[in-house]
């Protein structure tokens, strides 16, 4: 067992992937001979030759666009998007090349690509180096979102992610590449895509993240805890679409209480699916309204620190969250 | 006969295949690309009546005119090389050899049809010969098929792709970002551009201030070469060129094919924003009469070989249609397949309603 930063981990895994297939090969900017932005292709050039670590042009519309053409010829691309903020340009590819494709051909012509994008915010990046936009993703049947929150997941659902034929939108947000540590096992393991996973067990209120704010929304699980003696069962959804809703629906059965916490606004966030995912199909179980904790619907993030504050999700903000659902 | 590679290709001439061109030819080769004008012109013209007498929904797309851009710049493919269509290259799929039953079921919407009845019914694409399946993005599938190249580079592949569009997707930035790329990478795509005067209802003098589309290669490190798109042996020779290069490794072609769209944008589209002088000077240069009189002149030709072959291929349509019709057309619930590789039948259709659990909740209070 190695102790691993989630960098650490990403880059361990896309070492390990291209080494296991010839096919798999990354492209995006900076990602060649300075090794990313934030380091998670360090040594791949040195490793693997400039014909599998691809220094693109600026360009994000043909970092995605010829990572679907190649996918579609074979290979298993795995295009770096260095700031989600930037991936607008790469939006035809990704909504209308990428997501439709095995559709529009019935199954005939595939896109196994798995885009790697760093989000999120609290890091004082201001309004084009903290968004996070999931929620564009999830609006186009065809894609795969995912956002681990652990070095341990990180590794297991980017190795799904790369051998998995659907094209895959794989989040990882840069507060967490260097701040959270964890034992990572060596052994050649994936983690299932589709599939949320129970954080913690609880059985008073089910509260429901991914990513960062997973980290978060366990630590205020733990502050109701020693305050209340409140048990908080933790869901990761790791899956944002399509959703693995039997997890949270079962735990929420279980607990009649529901908080949804994501950095993304508020209107049409996951938290909106989730929560009219729990109204239509566990309404009886239901003995509170259900309470979402997102950032408030303004253009993120604004970079001035009271600005970026009042926006981003704290454990404070969580454990109010829960204090108020729970009637404290 | 001199090699291809020889011919100085001159940049539009107006009285369609010249001699200079074409004696270094093989008959054969000039006789097929007669016979696939010929038989793309028959198929779009039936398919346009299909859609008068409201055959198929939807809307069509028709490259009657462009024959000789749509044959000559394909000719040459291998069934392993790649065509990145845009909406108006229907035809490419006879080029590439889709069953032309498989194609009418497209236009059908049958489930026989190579996407089960999904896109457009201009939106052919056919898998097992490296026909993309279209959008209707424009430019879009340039940059998929520079991926596709990019792919061929790295396997060591010998095929190339051929990526067409229209002069009104010079316009986007993503045609740029296609053909920087492709030259960046020594990319083995060629980029047809094909200029048929108009986008939609929009003149090309209105999409770019330069003369020849083919000028914008020279900022992207690649050739590029304007011809007149309906002579069929001046769009071959430039096309042979340029695969030849791409094939061995020496990267992109830009072509720009200077030709004319006989009808409107679409089935749904008079086109009444055109002079019709214009258009009647262009139908006098109607590309399939000006190739049988070049072919006849030269022996190759003969008004009965023509109407076999005009009796050749509408029997063929014939059979391809009555095929359609009588196939089925997809269950509803079919839409549920090949959104993914792993089915969402479930999700969709088994959405159970969950109940509270009797040892819930409030242990907290005790």
């Amino acid at each position: 067992m190695a102790v691993m930063t989630y960098i650490d981990a990403i880059n361990s895994t896309l070492h390990e992937e291209m080494e296991r297939d010839p096919n798999v090969f990354v492209i995006g900017e900076d990602v060649g001979k300075m090794g990313g932005a934030f380091k998670a292709t360090k040594g791949l050039l040195e490793r693997f030759g400039s014909e599998r670590v691809i220094d693109s042009p600026l360009a994000e519309g043909v970092i995605i666009s010829s990572s679907i053409g190649a996918a579609m010829a074979g290979m298993r691309p795995v295009p770096e998007i260095q700031f989600v903020d930037f991936i607008t340009p790469g939006m035809d590819a990704i909504t209308q090349q990428a997501a439709k494709l095995r559709y529009r051909s019935a199954g005939t012509q595939t896109c196994p690509m798995t885009v790697r994008i760093c989000y999120g915010g609290s890091v004082g990046g201001g309004l084009y180096h903290s968004q996070s936009n999931t929620s564009w993703f999830i609006h186009c049947p065809g894609l795969v979102v995912v956002a681990p929150s652990t070095p341990y997941d990180a590794r297991g659902l980017l190795k799904a992610a790369i051998r998995n034929d659907d094209p895959v939108m794989f989040f990882e947000h840069k507060k967490l590449y260097r701040s959270i540590k964890e034992e990572v096992p060596p052994e050649d393991y994936t983690v299932p895509l589709l599939k949320a996973e129970v954080r913690r067990k609880g059985s008073d209120l089910t509260a429901i993240s991914y990513g960062y704010t997973l980290q978060l929304t366990s630590q205020a699980a733990e502050q109701m805890k020693q305050k209340y003696g409140v048990d908080v069962e933790v869901i990761d959804l790791r899956t944002l679409y399509p959703l693995d809703t039997d997890t949270f629906l079962e735990s929420v059965a279980k607990t009649s209480r529901a908080v949804i916490v994501h950095e993304d606004n508020r209107t049409l966030g996951v938290g909106a699916e989730v929560a009219a995912v729990i109204a239509e199909q566990a309404f009886d179980c239901l003995d509170a309204p259900i309470f979402r904790v997102t950032a408030p619907d303004v253009p993120l993030l604004p970079a001035s620190s009271e600005l970026e504050h009042f926006c981003t999700i704290s454990v404070e903000k969580i454990v109010s969250a829960f204090e108020r659902i729970m009637a404290l | 006969m001199a090699a291809a590679s020889d011919f100085i290709i001159d940049a539009v001439s107006s009285e369609g295949p010249a001699e200079a061109h074409t004696d270094h030819f093989d008959p054969d080769v000039l006789r097929r690309l007669y016979v696939y004008m010929l038989k793309c012109r028959l198929v779009e013209e039936r398919i346009r009546i299909l859609y008068r007498q409201g055959r198929f929904a939807g809307n069509y797309f028709a490259a009657v005119g462009q024959e000789a851009t749509e044959v000559g710049a394909t000719l040459d493919l291998l069934p392993e090389d790649t065509v990145a269509p845009s909406h108006r290259n229907f035809v490419t799929n006879i080029m590439k050899g889709t069953p032309l039953p498989l194609m009418f079921a497209h236009l059908f919407g049958r489930k026989a049809s190579p996407d089960q009845g999904r896109s457009a019914p201009a939106h052919c694409g056919y898998a097992p010969l490296n026909v993309i399946t279209p959008s209707s993005t424009i430019a879009a599938q340039l940059n998929i098929g520079t991926g596709i190249a990019l792919a061929y580079k790295m396997q060591r592949k010998q095929n190339v792709v051929v990526a067409l569009s229209g002069e009104g997707s010079t316009s986007l930035g993503f045609w740029h970002e296609a053909v920087n790329f492709a030259g960046v990478q020594k990319l083995p795509i060629i980029f047809v551009v094909e200029n048929n005067g108009y986008a939609e209802s929009v003149p090309v003098s209105l999409q770019t201030a330069v003369e020849d589309i083919s000028a914008k290669a020279s900022a992207y490190g690649v050739p590029g070469v304007s011809v007149d798109g309906n002579d069929v042996v001046a769009v071959y020779a430039a096309m042979r060129k340029a695969i030849q290069r791409a094939r061995s490794g020496g990267g992109a072609t830009l072509l720009e094919c200077k030709t004319y769209r006989w009808y409107g944008h679409s089935e749904i589209d008079p086109a009444k924003y055109r002079d019709p002088a214009e258009v009647e000077y262009w139908k006098s240069r109607d590309p399939i009469p000006a190739m049988e009189r070049y072919l006849a002149s030269e022996q190759l030709w003969s008004e009965q070989w023509k109407q076999d072959l005009t009796l050749e291929f509408n029997r063929e349509i014939d059979e391809a249609i009555a095929f359609a019709e009588s196939s089925p057309v997809p269950q509803g619930d079919e839409a549920l397949d090949q959104v993914y590789s792993f089915s969402i039948r479930d999700r969709e259709l088994k959405r159970k309603t969950w109940s509270p659990r009797p040892e819930r909740g409030s242990s907290w209070r005790s």
